[in-house]
C-alpha cells in the first residue's frame, strides 16, 4: 500500500488524476476503520492532513464554505450560530475523539445513509464543491449520493469544500439510536425553514439506501405554515408533516432497528424538530 | 516490630497499582516481547458444521516472513483431555462457525494478518443448527449445572398448589446471548525453554491454567508458569483458559520459538466465551395477601456440541423466597455453537431478571407493593437446603433503599407520570449473590531490611484485589499498608483460587490472613528479631475451609430503578439507579464502590442494550464488534449510587466480608424493566428492552 502525502491542493489534485484508485484520507475515521475489518485494501492511501487550507472556513456571500480538513469539534465551537442544524448534527457524531479528528468531507465520502451530517446539508441544500486537474463542479447536494455508501465524485475529484447557505431561519436535527452516545442513528432527521423564500428543507437519515429529502412534506407544510401571521402551528399540519416524512422514507429492518420502528420515528422527529422550528420562527421560544 | 497502625481495613485506600496503571508501567500479557518472539494468528472456520478437508499450507509459506501453517494433520499431538475447547488443532471436525482450524505463525504481526487473510481452507459442510428453542427435541437434563448444583429440585406438590393458588403469574422471559467485552482482549505469550512452558497470559487464575494446561502438553504443574500481574478485565470469560492459550503454546512448540497470540475484538466473539441465551418460564402461585404458596422456574439454555456449561440460572430461585411447594429445572440443548462460559454473575443475572420480574408481576396481579411483597415472603431458613442463614439482611436493603429512594407513596398505577415527552416509573427487585471461598495458600515475608512482602496467586483484574490484600495483610501484621508489598498474578506463588465466584476477597483474604498470622508468631517467638535472610510463614486454608458450619451464605441486595420513556420514540433513559447492599463487612469503601456500581452499570447495559444476535443462516454471532454490540456509554448512566447496611457476620471467613464483584448486576435489569413497566404498563419480558419493542408494544 502506497502512501501519498501532498503538502498543496494542486500536489493533491495531481495525485489523484495520477491514482485515481488512491483513497483519499483525511479524519480516517471511516478509512482506518474499514482497511481494521479489511473491508477492501486501499492500493494507496491519499493523506489530504498536510493540506493546511483544507482545513479552513470562509464567508462567502450568504454562503459559508468549510473546508474539507475542519472537523467536527471545529464546526461546533466555530460555526453554530451560522449553521445550527449542521453543528447540533456534529455534537451526535461518535465521542470526542471521533470529532476531533472526523470532518463533513469525510462523512461525505463515505456516503453511509446512516451519516449524520447528510440530513442538515439536505435540509439547508448544500453543495460539494468537488476539483479534480480538470476543474471544478458544483454539486448540488441532492445529486450527490448515489447508493448505498456510493456518491457522485468522479474517481479523479476529491471534495475541496462543502458550500452551505448560512441560516437564514431556524433549524434543528433529531436522531435516535439505541444508546446515548457512539451510536450509529437508527434513523435522524433535520428540518431547516428558509422564511424568505417560504421554503422548509428536510433530510432524512438511516431510513433509505441512501440521505434523502422529503420533497411532498416540504411542499405540504410550506404552504401549510402561516408565513405571514406566525400562528401556531396547526397540530393537524404537523401530524400530516410526520405522515409525509416517513411516507419518502424507504427504511429496511436490521440489527439496529425494525423497518416500522423507523417509519414510526421519523414521523415523530419531523413533527417535533418542526414544532421547535417554528416556535422559534414565531418567537415563542422552545416547546 | 511492635509499630501499631490504625486498622487499614475499613478505609479508602487508593488502590496500590494506580500509579503503575495510569503511568504504563503495568505491563498486561501482550505488551511482553521475549527474545526472537514470533506472531500467531488465527484462521476460524468459515462453515458452521463439517470438516476441514484440506489447508493450503505451502501457497502461504510462500510469502515473506512465513514461519509455519498449524492445522490438524500437522499439529502436535496434544494429551486427550475432557475439555474439548482446548483440543485445538486434533481433529477435522467443525464444531461451529469461527472455530480455530488453522494458525500462522510469521515474523511480525502483519505477515501474519496477512497469511491468515489468504490461508484456503477447504470444508465439507454440514447443516447446522444454532437456534435455541424450549421445544428443541434435543432439549436434555443434564447431569449438574455449574458449578455443581443438582439439575432439578423439587419440594412439595407444585402443580397442586398452583392449580389452588388465588393468584397465579405464569410468564416467560428471555435473555439473549452476551458477550463479556472486557477492554483487553485475550493474549498469550507462550516461551518454552529447558524448564518447560512459560505463559504470559491474561487470566483469572494463574494456578487454573497452569492446572489446565500442564497435562494438555503431558507436564508436571511445575514445568508451567504463568504470569498475570495485570489484566484489563474478565467478568469470567478469562476464568478458564480458552483456545487461544492453548494455540499459543503449541504454536511456540511447533517453531520452536517465543510465540504471541491475541484475540481481535471480532474473534472474541466465537473464542472466548459467553453467557448463553436463556428461555425462562415462572409460575408463582400465592394469596391473596401476596404470600407464595408456589415458586416453579424452568430455564432453558444452549451449550456447544463440544462441551458441556450448564449455567444455574433456576438455582437463585431455590433461596429467594419463602413457599411450600417449588420446583427448579434446567434443560440444555447441545448446538453448533460457540462454547458458553461464566459471565458476570452466572445463573444469578439471567435467572433474577425472570423471578424478580415474575415477582413485579405478582405485586401487580395482588395490588401489594413490591418492596412489601418481598418482605412477606421472606424465608426464616434456607428453603430449600433448610439451612439458617448466617446472616439474611434482604428487608434490611429493601427498607433501607425504599427510604433512600424516595419509595414511600409510590403511586402503584403504570403509565400515568408524565414529564414533558417521558413517562416516569420506578422499579425494584431484589439481589444476591452465594458466598463462596475456595482453598489457596499464601506466604508472608519480614524482610531483612524492613517491611514485609506477602505472596499468593491471586489475580487483580481491576477489581481491587491486590490493594484489599494489602490491607488485609497490614493489619494482621500491625503496619500501615505501605509497609507491605504484596504480589500476586503468577503461578510461582503460592496457588490461589480463580478471581470468580465473587470469592476472591474471602478465599485469598484468608490465606494471607493466615499467612501473616503465623509470620507474626514467628516474629513473636524471636522477641520481633528478623535474620539476615529474612523470616518467612505460610498458610493453606484447605483445612480451616473443610472445618466451615453448614450454612446458608449469601450476600443481598435491593435494586431501585427510576426511568424516563420518551413516549413518542420509544427511548429508555435510566434516570437514578440505587442498589442498597448487605455484604459482611466492606474492607475498602472505595473499591467496593466501584464494584457495586459497575456492576450495576453493566445491569443497565444488559437491561437496555447487550444483545449478540445469532445469524441463523450462517450460525454465527452477527455483531462482532463494538460499535455493533452495544455496551452502555457513560452517557447511557446518568446517576447510579450504591451504599451498603453495616452488617457483622461471624460465620463467613476471618475478614467478616462477602463477595461483591458480581451482586451489582444481580437484579438490575429486572428492576429496571419494573420500572420499564411503572411508566408506560408495557411488560418487557425479553431483553434487551429496545426501543422497538416499546413502541410495537403499544406506548
Ligand atoms: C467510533 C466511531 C464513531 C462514529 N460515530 C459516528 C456518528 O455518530 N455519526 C456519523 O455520521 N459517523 C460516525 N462515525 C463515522 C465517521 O467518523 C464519520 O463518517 C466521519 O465524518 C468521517 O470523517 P473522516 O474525516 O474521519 O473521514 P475519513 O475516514 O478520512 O474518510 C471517509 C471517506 O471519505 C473519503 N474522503 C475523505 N476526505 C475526502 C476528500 N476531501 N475528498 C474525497 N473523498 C474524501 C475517504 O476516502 C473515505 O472514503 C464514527 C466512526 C467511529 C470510528
Amino acid at each position: 500500500m502506497d502512501f501519498l502525502r501532498p503538502v498543496t491542493w494542486e500536489q493533491a489534485l495531481a495525485y489523484k488524476a495520477e491514482r485515481p484508485e488512491a483513497t483519499p484520507i483525511q479524519g480516517g475515521t471511516d478509512v482506518m476503520v474499514e482497511i481494521n475489518l479489511d473491508k477492501g485494501r486501499p492500493a494507496a492511501l491519499l493523506d489530504l492532513n498536510p493540506v493546511a487550507e483544507l482545513t479552513r472556513w470562509s464567508t462567502e456571500g450568504t454562503e459559508i464554505r468549510v473546508g474539507a480538513g475542519v472537523t467536527y469539534t471545529r464546526l461546533i465551537a466555530e460555526l453554530g450560530p451560522l449553521l445550527p442544524g449542521l453543528a447540533q448534527a456534529s455534537r451526535t457524531v461518535g465521542s470526542p475523539q471521533i470529532r476531533n479528528r472526523g470532518t463533513v468531507a469525510g462523512n461525505l465520502g463515505a456516503a453511509s445513509p446512516a451519516g449524520d451530517a447528510h440530513p442538515p446539508l439536505l435540509a439547508s441544500g448544500a453543495i460539494v464543491e468537488a476539483e479534480s486537474v480538470r476543474g471544478t463542479r458544483m454539486i448540488p447536494i441532492t445529486e450527490f449520493y448515489t447508493g448505498v455508501k456510493r456518491n457522485a465524485l468522479r474517481p479523479d475529484e476529491l471534495i475541496r469544500a462543502v458550500r452551505i447557505p448560512a441560516a437564514a431561519g431556524p433549524q434543528y436535527f433529531s436522531k435516535i439510536g439505541t444508546r446515548n452516545a457512539m451510536v450509529i442513528a437508527v434513523c435522524s432527521f433535520a428540518v431547516a425553514l428558509h422564511p424568505g423564500e417560504r421554503r422548509v428543507g428536510t433530510g432524512i437519515g438511516s431510513a433509505a439506501p441512501t440521505p434523502r429529502r422529503a420533497p411532498e412534506a416540504e411542499e405540504f407544510v410550506a404552504a401549510a405554515l402561516d408565513w405571514e401571521g406566525r400562528s401556531p402551528l396547526d397540530p393537524g399540519a404537523a401530524r400530516r408533516f410526520g405522515e409525509l416524512v416517513a411516507g419518502a422514507a424507504a427504511p429496511i429492518d436490521d440489527v439496529r432497528g425494525r423497518a416500522d420502528y423507523r417509519l414510526h420515528s421519523l414521523a415523530v422527529m419531523a413533527r417535533r424538530t418542526l414544532g421547535w422550528a417554528w416556535n422559534d420562527y414565531t418567537g415563542r421560544g422552545p416547546a | 516490630m511492635t509499630t501499631v497502625a490504625a486498622p487499614s481495613a475499613g478505609t479508602a485506600l487508593d488502590r496500590v497499582d494506580g500509579p503503575e496503571k495510569v503511568t504504563g508501567r503495568a505491563r498486561y500479557a501482550y505488551e511482553n516481547v521475549p527474545a526472537d518472539l514470533a506472531y500467531a494468528v488465527v484462521v476460524q472456520a468459515t462453515v458452521s458444521r463439517g470438516e476441514v478437508r484440506a489447508v493450503d499450507a505451502d501457497s502461504v509459506l510462500q510469502l515473506p516472513g512465513m514461519i509455519a501453517t498449524i492445522w490438524h494433520e500437522n499439529a502436535p499431538r496434544l494429551a486427550p483431555v475432557e475439555d474439548a475447547e482446548l483440543t485445538v488443532l486434533q481433529s477435522p471436525r467443525v464444531a461451529y462457525r469461527g472455530q480455530v482450524v488453522a494458525v500462522v505463525v510469521a515474523e511480525t504481526l502483519e505477515s501474519a494478518t496477512e497469511a491468515a487473510r489468504l490461508l484456503r481452507v477447504d470444508y465439507r459442510p454440514e447443516p447446522h443448527d444454532v437456534e435455541l428453542r424450549p421445544d428443541h427435541p434435543g432439549m436434555y437434563r443434564p447431569d449438574h449445572v455449574n458449578p455443581n448444583y443438582a439439575t432439578d429440585s423439587e419440594l412439595g406438590d407444585p402443580d397442586t398448589a398452583l392449580a389452588f393458588a388465588s393468584v397465579v403469574v405464569d410468564a416467560t422471559y428471555t435473555t439473549p446471548a452476551q458477550h463479556h467485552n472486557p477492554i483487553e482482549p485475550h493474549a498469550t505469550v507462550a516461551l518454552w525453554d529447558a524448564d518447560g512452558l512459560t505463559l504470559y497470559d491474561a487470566t483469572q487464575s494463574t494456578s487454573g491454567v497452569r492446572a489446565t494446561i500442564a497435562p494438555l502438553f503431558a507436564l508436571p504443574p511445575e514445568s508451567v508458569r504463568v504470569i498475570s500481574p495485570y489484566v484489563g478485565g474478565g467478568f469470567g470469560g478469562k476464568g478458564a483458559p480458552h483456545a487461544q492459550v492453548v494455540l499459543a503454546a503449541l504454536a511456540a512448540k511447533q517453531v520452536g520459538r517465543p510465540v504471541k497470540l491475541a484475540a481481535t475484538r471480532r474473534q472474541m466473539f466465537a473464542v472466548t466465551g459467553y453467557r448463553t441465551p436463556t428461555v425462562q418460564r415462572v409460575r408463582l402461585g400465592a394469596d391473596e395477601d401476596g404470600k407464595l404458596s408456589a415458586i416453579v422456574h424452568e430455564a432453558f439454555e444452549q451449550t456447544a456440541t463440544i462441551k458441556e456449561f450448564a449455567e444455574q440460572t433456576t438455582v437463585v430461585t431455590r433461596m429467594m423466597y419463602a413457599a411450600p411447594h417449588r420446583r427448579t429445572s434446567h434443560r440444555l440443548v447441545r448446538l453448533d455453537v460457540p462454547v458458553p462460559t461464566w459471565m458476570r454473575a452466572p445463573g444469578e443475572t439471567p435467572g433474577m431478571f425472570a423471578l424478580e420480574s415474575a415477582m413485579d408481576e405478582l405485586a401487580v396481579a395482588c395490588g401489594i407493593d413490591p418492596v412489601e411483597l418481598r418482605v412477606r415472603n421472606e424465608p426464616t431458613i434456607d428453603p430449600e437446603r433448610g439451612l439458617p442463614f448466617s446472616s439474611r439482611n434482604l428487608v434490611a436493603c429493601l427498607r433501607g433503599g425504599a427510604e433512600r429512594f424516595g419509595w414511600a407513596g409510590r403511586d402503584p398505577e403504570p403509565g400515568v407520570r408524565r414529564r414533558g415527552r417521558q413517562l416516569i416509573g420506578t422499579g425494584v427487585a431484589s439481589s444476591t449473590y452465594p458466598v463462596y471461598r475456595m482453598p489457596s495458600q499464601a506466604s508472608a515475608r519480614a524482610e531483612p531490611g524492613g517491611g514485609f512482602t506477602v505472596r499468593i496467586a491471586a489475580a487483580d483484574i481491576g477489581t481491587g484485589a491486590r490493594t484489599v490484600l494489602t490491607q488485609i495483610a497490614a493489619d494482621a501484621l500491625r503496619v500501615p499498608p505501605a509497609q507491605v508489598r504484596m504480589e500476586v498474578g503468577d503461578s510461582a506463588l503460592p496457588r490461589a483460587s480463580v478471581a470468580g465466584g465473587s470469592s476472591g476477597t474471602a478465599s485469598w483474604g484468608t490465606a494471607v490472613l493466615r499467612a501473616c498470622e503465623g509470620l507474626m508468631d514467628a516474629l513473636h517467638r524471636r522477641a520481633g528479631d528478623v535474620p539476615p535472610g529474612g523470616l518467612e510463614a505460610s498458610a493453606d486454608t484447605a483445612e480451616e475451609l473443610r472445618s466451615q458450619r453448614p450454612l446458608s451464605r449469601h450476600a443481598y441486595g435491593a435494586q431501585f430503578a427510576e426511568v424516563g420513556v420518551d413516549l413518542d420514540t420509544g427511548e429508555v433513559r435510566v434516570l437514578r439507579l440505587l442498589g442498597a447492599f448487605a455484604a459482611g463487612r466492606i474492607i475498602n469503601p472505595k473499591t467496593a464502590r466501584s464494584q457495586l456500581i459497575g456492576g450495576m452499570t453493566m445491569g443497565l447495559s444488559m437491561a437496555l442494550l447487550e444483545e449478540s444476535v445469532m445469524d441463523l443462516e450462517f450460525g454465527d454471532y452477527l455483531n462482532r464488534d463494538l460499535a455493533q454490540y452495544h455496551v452502555a456509554a457513560c452517557a447511557d448512566v446518568r446517576d447510579v449510587d450504591a451504599f451498603w447496611i453495616e452488617e457483622e457476620d461471624p460465620d463467613l471467613n476471618p475478614m467478616g466480608s462477602k463477595g461483591i464483584g458480581e451482586i451489582g448486576i444481580v437484579g438490575t435489569a429486572a428492576a429496571i424493566a419494573n420500572a420499564v413497566y411503572h411508566a408506560t404498563g408495557i411488560r418487557v419480558r425479553d431483553l434487551p428492552i429496545r426501543l422497538d419493542r416499546l413502541i410495537g408494544g403499544g406506548i
